[in-house]
């Protein structure tokens, strides 16, 4: 019997080492929770409304608000398209959230989901310059679902779906796409797909291997990988040589669940028939025989990728495991059996596939070229341009994306993003790509020299858990 | 008596427009009992798609065996008619699909007689392009043979695919079966 570890209870057949990089990575994640519960009963909240107009004195109030801003109602009555100039909502998304797969946690409902959305909501908008208001929404159905988004959407210049589970989100996203006039966003499926190619395609080329001729295993058939899944297929990833593996196996076009799928996941079939296994049967041992990579973005079980598993493959092969907070295996352990290049979905190691760095800088040119929808051509836009920066900055197997510190990316996505939906002729607001960019950048930089304002003239509360540098002087 | 061909033109999402054609990659002929083995594994599978759709449809677990004399019995049945589609090319020989029907009397109404489709299932990979359709022709004509003036279809009725498939090839909703738990 393998010993089992005391704190976790978690069997385990590692060496000393490998328990010691576990460990710590898991204490980290357990001081960071500590710590986010203290800073939340603290501050009640991570993001509120501030104004974005002067208010000298409350006469202005006649301006902002009635009667002089009825003159603006009846020029937006007249014309409504131009609610996106004459109102924030150009600049204005929703967070919206049934909480039905909030992180790692599950099925935890509305309210639960709410701390991360005004996260995220924190993230859109320092990273992105987009107000972005949390939404989390109590929803019986599907159908209930995507009515609540059509009638709330005349105040939104576009929707991000957050934490939705499988196969629903997938509906969702397709019936809310089609419906409304505005983008509409999973960033579950596509920020994360979007990331992953972007690590993807620099990794290949750091291995000397191609798109169209590599083998390549995707470990976990939800939202994100069934998104990456389609990516790698616009890219001329040969469907013969994609497998999918979820917790029953290879996913083939003969596989015992196969109709039911057509039933209840018409997404995940479609790839079952599309790639039927890449031509493999069995399970994640026969999908990676030789394969070249291994994309894991599974259901968080830790140890659910062996290092035989690694040695199975091709040599130097490429390892992505996303799984969040413990990745599928720990990169050390996929380096030591051979992997090449090795990403993860965590920060404390090198190559973070992080949706952070996707989903700002794809609203943020998806906005500014005022677009109608995001169609797949500019998710790989927006995947390529990011690709294309880590690659410019210095490829090596630890730096195949840009870290989270290397912000001067992010104004070129946006424009890479604008300019793609200008190209497809879904863009309201046509302009250059170097207009786009210095839209881009103006907007992107404003939200940090808002906060570091705020916080130095103390209107932001310092950290109640941090000496604050003025209190040292004293 | 008028049909509603046309009315109903059901937009199917097809996965892989490339490959659309009017090609059938498949070889229709009549069932015999050698076929039984590779049969039964394919009614199985219709009957838990079926599973799906309500509780009412519960497998048996003796299902397998009912599946293989229901079939040893129907092919050699003179009013009924069992078929089996074979592969193409490297597939020749694989028996990729089965169609299951059989003529009933209508004792009340006319035309007398009403060609059923009890079963029918191909393997996901030889649906769409047409298949489906050149199915029904071949059933249709089999049946027509056997007397019958009428071809229905058996199947449950929160099967929307099914509901699509039929209605563009013009079949509309008869009589309808409704059932609860005793």
């Amino acid at each position: 019997m393998p010993p089992s570890n005391p704190e976790t209870g978690r069997k385990s057949r590692k060496g000393a080492s490998e328990e010691v990089i576990e460990r710590t990575a898991t204490e980290r994640t357990d001081a960071l929770g500590a710590r986010s519960l203290r800073l939340a009963e603290y501050y009640h909240g991570k993001i509120e409304t501030v104004p974005r107009v002067p208010v000298r004195s409350l006469a202005d109030f006649s301006l902002w608000y009635t009667p002089g801003i009825a003159e603006v109602s009846r020029a937006i009555a007249t014309d409504p398209d131009r609610s996106f100039d004459l109102t924030g909502r150009g600049n204005t998304i929703a967070i919206v959230t049934d909480g039905s797969r909030v992180l790692g946690l599950g099925n935890i409902g509305p309210r639960a989901a709410l701390p991360v959305m005004e996260g995220k909501a924190l993230l859109f908008k320092y990273l992105g310059g987009v107000d972005a208001i949390p939404l989390p929404i109590s929803v019986e159905s599907d159908t209930a679902f995507i009515e609540t988004v059509e009638r709330i959407a005349p105040a939104f210049g576009g929707i991000n779906l957050e934490d939705i589970a499988s196969p629903k989100c997938f509906r969702i996203l397709e019936e809310l796409q089609k419906r409304l006039p505005i983008p509409v966003w999973h960033d579950d499926q596509l920020g994360t797909a979007a990331a992953t190619i972007a690590g993807f395609l620099n990794a290949v080329e750091l291995t000397g291997r191609n798109v169209r001729s590599m083998r390549t295993v995707l470990l976990g058939a939800g939202a994100a990988n069934i998104a990456t899944a389609r990516l790698l297929l616009a890219l001329g990833h040969d469907p013969h040589r994609l497998t999918l593996v979820d917790h029953k196996g290879i996913l083939d076009a003969e596989r015992r669940d196969v109709d039911e799928l057509m039933v209840r996941n018409r997404w995940k079939y479609r790839l079952a028939l599309q790639t039927d296994g890449g031509d493999r049967r069995g399970g994640l041992v026969e999908a990676v025989e030789g394969a070249d990579a291994l994309l894991a973005a599974s259901t968080p079980t830790p140890d659910t990728v062996k290092p035989e598993h690694i040695r199975a493959m091709a040599s130097g092969p490429i390892v992505f495991a996303l799984a969040n907070p413990d990745p599928e295996i720990w990169p050390d352990i996929a380096k030591a059996a051979g992997a090449a290049v090795v990403a993860t979905g965590r920060s404390d190691f090198p190559n973070q596939v992080n949706n952070s760095l996707i989903f700002p800088a794809v609203f943020r040119g998806i906005l500014d070229a005022r677009a109608r929808s995001i169609p797949d051509g500019v998710v790989l836009a927006a995947a390529k341009e990011l690709a294309r920066h880590a690659h410019d900055a210095g490829l090596t197997v630890d730096h195949i994306l840009p870290t989270m510190e290397e912000t001067e990316f992010s104004p070129h996505v946006a424009a890479a993003v604008a300019e793609e939906a200008v190209r497809l002729g879904i863009a309201g607001r046509p302009r250059t790509r170097a207009e786009f960019y210095r839209i881009a950048l103006e907007v992107m930089q404003r939200p940090p020299r808002l906060a570091r304002e705020l916080a130095r003239s103390g209107v932001t509360l310092p950290m109640p858990d941090e000496k604050s540098p003025r209190r040292k002087k004293r | 008596m008028t049909t509603p061909k046309g009315k109903t033109e059901a937009e199917r999402p097809n996965p892989n427009p490339t490959t659309a054609g009017p090609s059938v990659p498949i070889h229709l002929r009549p069932a015999r009992a050698s076929d039984i083995a590779q049969l039964v594994p394919l009614i199985l599978r219709l009957k838990r798609l079926n599973e799906e759709f309500d509780p009412l449809l519960k497998v048996r677990p003796d299902a397998e065996e009912r599946a293989s004399e229901i079939l040893k019995r129907d092919i050699s049945d003179p009013e009924a008619l069992v078929l089996a589609a074979e592969g193409v090319g490297t597939d020749k020989d694989k028996v990729v699909g089965v169609v299951r029907a059989r003529v009933r009397e209508r004792p009340f109404y006319s035309p007398e007689k009403e060609g059923v489709i009890l079963d029918i299932y191909l393997l996901p990979l030889y649906r769409r392009r047409g298949v489906g359709e050149y199915l029904l022709q071949e059933l249709s004509a089999a049946l027509k043979a056997k007397g019958a003036g009428v071809l229905t279809a058996e199947f449950p009725v929160q099967n929307e695919i099914a509901i699509r498939f039929y209605t563009k090839q013009g079949f509309r909703p008869i009589t309808t079966l409704h059932g609860r738990t005793m």
